[in-house]
């Protein structure tokens, strides 16, 4: 006989993605490569949503150019997600952009119970906008005080001290050095970035992975302990020398 | 996935005569990749680490040298065969700057499915099933603990079942130590370290994974969190410091019978309700004995030969209510209900063994263990099975699976001789002698019919 129909308990972890397509975005091809790096990255994320039923999975993407705007406003399960095309063109209103995400991390329409957010901010120039009155707000609203907060820097325009920021500022701990934006400098980084974030980090805001001893017993000074970055796998096509921006 | 060994490529590796073709990718994480490989013809898995898993663990390539030449435990464990590393011609194929090695596992076969799809709700798998792989959980960790040997990280990602059969396969085994001598890097999975190791006060060993592993037992039987209750539902964010005051700090049982701050709700703890009261008293006080006094007090929990004793003893009471069908595993004696759908169970009829009773269902087994008080519980070759007649499923015979005859008596002292893999009707007889010993067939009292 059939083992009863019953579930695990499970809790929503939000993942939203915060894309830059202001129109520098347009050259040298990164708007593509970023489309191109979430769209693959879908499947490893539902799979790793899949093996973590504690957890319920749901994305959501604002784009900021001329002005922030939601690009996926319903959360959706990552298993039926479809990631359409972001297009680049106008400037960078990143400070509209966490605005928007502020709003949307309010408890309603935030669940009263769910796992840390995951914040994953994507720009390759500077914010046009007013940037911090957009972090105070974000930062006034719990939910985005406990979330996950990672930013990739693409090229080498981009604002690294807006994107330390947000991401903020964690002290060195034992064995790690501080927390830095993640710079892709090519293709092939940021694929490995997004997906590092859309499948190792979902699961450690998920369902807690194996300890080891040098992750802090104490109190963890963020809320998630971070896992490894993808290490360097060295690419045959990048031998030719690699596409830089 | 970035495969950091060229998949496709045979590579030669040291101490290796032949070349190891590497099939394709399977799977990878933070400590590494897995792939599956060809060894002239033989299909295997191979785990490569990461430089990053490598430094930070430094006593790794000593316990996976240990334990290659310990052996496994018993045949349930995915055991490293061979530590590999590159040999200098391949060394450049493999598309890491930093150097790093891998060992060697038997493959896993795809009927083997991960245990969090059971979690989950996913898998189609029976009670009975479910029970025998909690009762191969525990065998594999008592000849694991038996060994000297403790695993450190017992959690559902390590865990693979079949569902047929209620078979299981632990993988990651690399954090394998002798208990007590060897600090290895490993503290465990939240949500299944002991609380001792969560709040830092001691390190994983044998008395660890006890907590462990009943964590992993009451996830399997009930799909649930043993420590996720009305406490749980109290937290907003559930991140790591609320997890370190549910799991460590102030951890308590949602069934505790003394303290009733967790217990589960009745709409978002569904599972644990539904499913609790389908265990036994004796297999639900193993839980007790370790999340309330054992919580505190490493010692006083349950050890492996008590969960394979009851879980045993449990799946010898499975039958089946007669109304809806669905298995049950009460004790015997008093009266019983249906946990399923409430109708009472009637007394069943029960074989009798020098060591133990099995009730009379389909599918039930008669092992070793029910005959000599010396032999361990061991599922794993069955004596006899109960199986239904194949025209009239209401009536029940037992089959022999052992390979010498037995000799059935009837109530009227005739003898027939049951040959090894005929079967034998139990309502036609009172007795079997079996060389493993006698089986006597116990039919249920009936009340007597109104004078």
């Amino acid at each position: 006989m059939p083992f009863p129909d019953v579930k695990l308990a499970n809790r929503p972890l939000h993942f939203l993605y915060l894309c830059d397509c202001s129109g520098s975005m347009a050259a040298s091809g990164k708007m593509q490569a970023l489309n191109q790096a979430i769209r693959q990255s879908l499947p490893g994320m539902a799979a790793v949503a899949r093996d973590n039923p504690e957890a319920r999975v749901l994305v959501r993407a604002v784009r900021f150019a001329d002005h922030a705007a939601w690009h996926i406003e319903t959360p959706t399960p990552v298993d039926q997600l479809e990631w359409r095309d972001l297009q680049a063109g106008g400037i960078t209103a990143m400070g509209e952009a966490l605005k928007l995400v502020a709003a949307a991390l309010q408890t309603p329409p935030m669940e009263v119970r769910a796992l840390p957010p995951v914040l994953v901010l994507i720009s390759d120039g500077q914010p046009t906008d007013d940037f911090a009155a957009g972090l105070e707000a974000l930062l006034r609203v719990p939910w985005a005080q406990k979330a996950v907060r990672l930013a990739i820097a693409l090229g080498h325009d981009a604002d690294l001290e807006v994107l330390q920021r947000f991401i903020g500022t964690e002290p060195a701990t034992a064995g790690r050095s501080p927390r830095r934006p993640l710079q892709a400098s090519n293709a092939t980084s940021l694929a490995q970035y997004i997906q590092w974030a859309s499948t190792a980090v979902v699961g450690a805001a998920s369902m807690p992975a194996s300890r080891v001893s040098e992750t802090p017993l104490e109190p963890a000074v963020g809320n998630i302990p971070l896992p490894d970055l993808p290490p360097t796998v060295l690419d045959p096509t990048d031998d030719v020398g690699p596409l830089v921006w | 996935m970035s495969w950091i060994l060229p998949e496709g490529a045979s590579l030669g590796f040291e101490g290796l005569a032949a070349p190891l073709r590497i099939v394709r990718g399977l799977g990878g994480g933070t400590q590494g990749q897995v792939y599956e490989v060809d060894l002239e013809g033989e299909r295997l898995a191979l785990k490569w680490y990461l430089p990053a898993c490598i430094a930070r663990d430094g006593g790794l390539e000593r316990r996976l040298i240990a334990s290659i030449r310990a052996t496994a435990p018993n045949e349930d464990f995915l055991w490293p065969i061979a530590l590999l590393r590159a040999s200098p011609a391949s060394r450049p194929l493999i598309r890491i700057r930093d150097e790093s090695f891998g060992y060697l596992m038997p493959l896993r076969p795809p009927a083997y499915v991960g245990a969090c799809e059971h979690a989950a709700g996913r898998l189609a798998i029976g009670l009975r099933q479910v029970l025998r792989a909690c009762f191969g959980l525990a065998d594999a960790f008592h000849s694991l603990h038996l060994a000297g040997l403790c695993y450190k990280d017992v959690s559902l990602g390590n865990l693979f079942l079949e569902p047929d059969s209620g078979g299981i396969l632990i993988c990651d085994n690399d954090n394998v130590a002798v208990d007590g001598a060897d600090h290895g890097a490993v503290l465990g999975t939240p949500g299944f370290m002991a609380p001792e190791v969560l709040l830092g006060q001691a390190r994983p060993g044998a008395d660890s994974d006890l907590f462990s592993l009943a964590v992993l037992l009451f996830r399997l039987l009930t799909r649930h969190d043993p420590l996720k209750g009305q406490m749980e539902l109290a937290i907003r964010c559930l991140d790591e410091p609320a997890r370190r005051r549910l799991c460590g700090e102030d951890p308590v049982f949602i069934f505790d019978p003394v303290d009733d701050r967790n217990r589960p709700d009745p709409i978002e703890h569904a599972a644990a309700l539904i499913t609790w009261p389908i265990y036994p008293r004796p297999l639900q006080a193993l839980f007790e004995q370790t999340f309330c006094r054992g919580m505190k007090q490493p010692s006083r929990r349950a050890l492996t030969g008590q969960w394979k004793q009851e879980l045993a003893r449990t799946l010898d009471r499975r039958a089946f209510c007669p109304a809806c069908g669905q298995e049950n595993f009460q004790a015997s004696g008093g009266p019983a209900l249906c946990w399923s759908c409430g109708a009472p169970l009637p007394e069943p009829t029960t074989l009798l063994l020098p060591h133990g009773s099995v009730v009379a269902a389909p599918d039930n087994e008669l092992h070793a263990h029910h005959f000599d008080a010396l032999a361990g519980e061991d599922l794993r070759r069955p004596l006899a099975r109960v199986v239904a007649h194949p025209q009239d499923p209401r009536r029940l015979g037992l089959r022999n699976l052992s390979t010498v005859a037995w000799s059935a008596e009837t109530p009227d002292g005739r003898v027939q001789a049951v040959q090894p893999g005929e079967s034998c009707s139990l309502a036609a007889l009172t007795r079997i002698q079996s060389p493993a010993g006698p089986i006597a067939v116990q039919r249920p009292t009936r009340p007597s019919p109104a004078a």
